[in-house]
């Protein structure tokens, strides 16, 4: 509990200075979904990636719990590649996934899976030569699909806290204390970032955030052998994606599709009618209505908890039993 | 109210999700990561298992996203005409 808290509180106390150090660096985004389109800092993630190792690292120090060193690394890869994104503009949306592979090195090389997950009806599988290709498939859809949703203020966040807190209650259910802790860091700097982040926010959390919190929850899906539960509590981010890629018929930048999903209006979000725009989550939520840009975050996030509670009964009905 | 409606709805397109895919996971362990797993002796079988596993999970996928437009443009989205 105490490394959950020194992540909590060094990511709240860091984060006005990675504010200040974006804009001093000229890292900003501008909010397009606010009226008077103000410029936002967009390394704040960097704040919560701070947190969350500083935490990790203290976990290491006073238990020396080896697991945390390969997901640290994965984690840190993807925040890496985010950051490059951040502050030198979007990759090429082909090349990403492909670099995102090596976020699933560290996982590989430490060896720190089990490649024997449990599939409900079925029981305990051996997937020793798949396996591996799973965990490097991984990377690139979970930290793509939370990239994908953070499209409002404190989306990404709000929408990643369920699987965290689903992950602390499996873990503590099955009496991993070390991965339960894990889960426990990454939820703490997650909620200490929100006051910063969420409407009207003062910081992004940027493609370092995002990544590095997809690549948190691809660890620990995999290190912790809840494949199962994890893909039903990311339902919603995974179909964001999905759609997203279908509707635009592959994957391409943002940049190169003329109709978009949403229009702002008055600071409403209201959504497109048209047949060939974009289908997104989002869009989905305000289909049909004027919607605050706070109620489509907590829309978001109530879908959310929904997935995440499915994935905790998934979890304890028809996994937990075949242990 | 419509805000409401449509999370309901969301909230019920990805009960249908989950029921399928607790489905789906089952069908494609048999099938496709079995195959590729142990690699049985017969190879006529095994093609015939990846391919029926990898046609149900393509038809689960083709499924979904039909799902989720006729969701969107005949369910949550008014229709034409009214707007």
């Amino acid at each position: 509990m105490l490394e959950a808290l020194a992540a909590a509180l060094a990511t709240f106390l860091s984060a006005p200075l990675m504010i200040a150090l974006s804009r001093r660096l000229g890292i900003e985004g501008v909010d397009v979904h606010k009226p008077w389109k103000p410029k936002v800092p967009k390394m704040g993630g960097l704040a919560m990636i701070f947190g969350s190792l500083l935490g990790i690292s203290l976990a290491t120090w006073l238990h020396g719990w080896s697991i945390f060193t390969p997901i640290s690394a994965a984690c840190l890869v993807a925040a890496l590649i985010g950051a490059v994104e951040d502050i030198r503009g979007e990759i090429n949306p082909k090349l990403k996934p492909f670099l995102l592979i090596f976020a699933s090195l560290p996982i590989l090389l430490f060896g720190a899976y089990s490649p024997r997950p449990v599939v409900p009806f079925l029981g305990r599988t051996r997937l020793y030569k798949v396996y591996p290709v799973l965990v490097m498939a991984s990377y690139p859809v979970v930290c793509n699909a939370v990239n994908g949703i953070d499209v409002l203020n404190g989306s990404a966040i709000l929408t990643s806290i369920p699987f965290f807190v689903m992950s602390v209650i499996i873990f503590q259910l099955r009496g991993e204390q070390a991965l339960m802790l894990l889960a426990l860091i990454f939820l703490a700097a997650s909620i200490a970032l929100l006051p910063y982040n969420l409407y009207p926010a003062r910081t992004f959390i940027g493609n370092s955030g995002s990544l590095f919190l997809g690549a948190a929850i691809a660890s620990i899906a995999i290190a912790g052998s809840i494949e199962i539960a994890a893909i039903i509590a990311l339902i919603p981010q995974i179909m964001n994606e999905m759609y997203v890629i279908f509707s635009i018929r592959g994957i391409k930048s943002a940049k190169m599709i003329e109709k978009r999903p949403l229009k702002v209006e008055d600071g409403f979000l209201i959504a497109s009618e048209e047949e060939d725009s974009p289908i997104t989550l989002l869009r989905m939520i305000c289909a049909g209505a004027r919607v605050d840009e706070r109620k489509a975050v907590y829309a978001m996030t109530l879908i959310s908890m929904f997935a995440a509670v499915l994935g905790l009964l998934t979890d304890i009905l028809l996994i937990e039993v075949m242990i | 109210m419509k805000l409401v409606r449509n999370v309901l709805a969301i909230i019920l397109l990805i009960t249908i999700i989950w029921v399928t895919f607790l489905f789906i996971s089952y069908v494609t362990s048999i099938t496709i990561l079995y195959t590729l797993e142990q690699f049985p002796g017969n190879i006529l079988l095994s093609v015939f298992r990846v391919v029926i596993g990898a046609l149900t999970a393509g038809a689960w996928i083709a499924g979904w996203y039909k799902l989720t437009k006729l969701w969107l443009y005949k369910i949550l989205l008014p229709r034409r005409e009214e707007t």
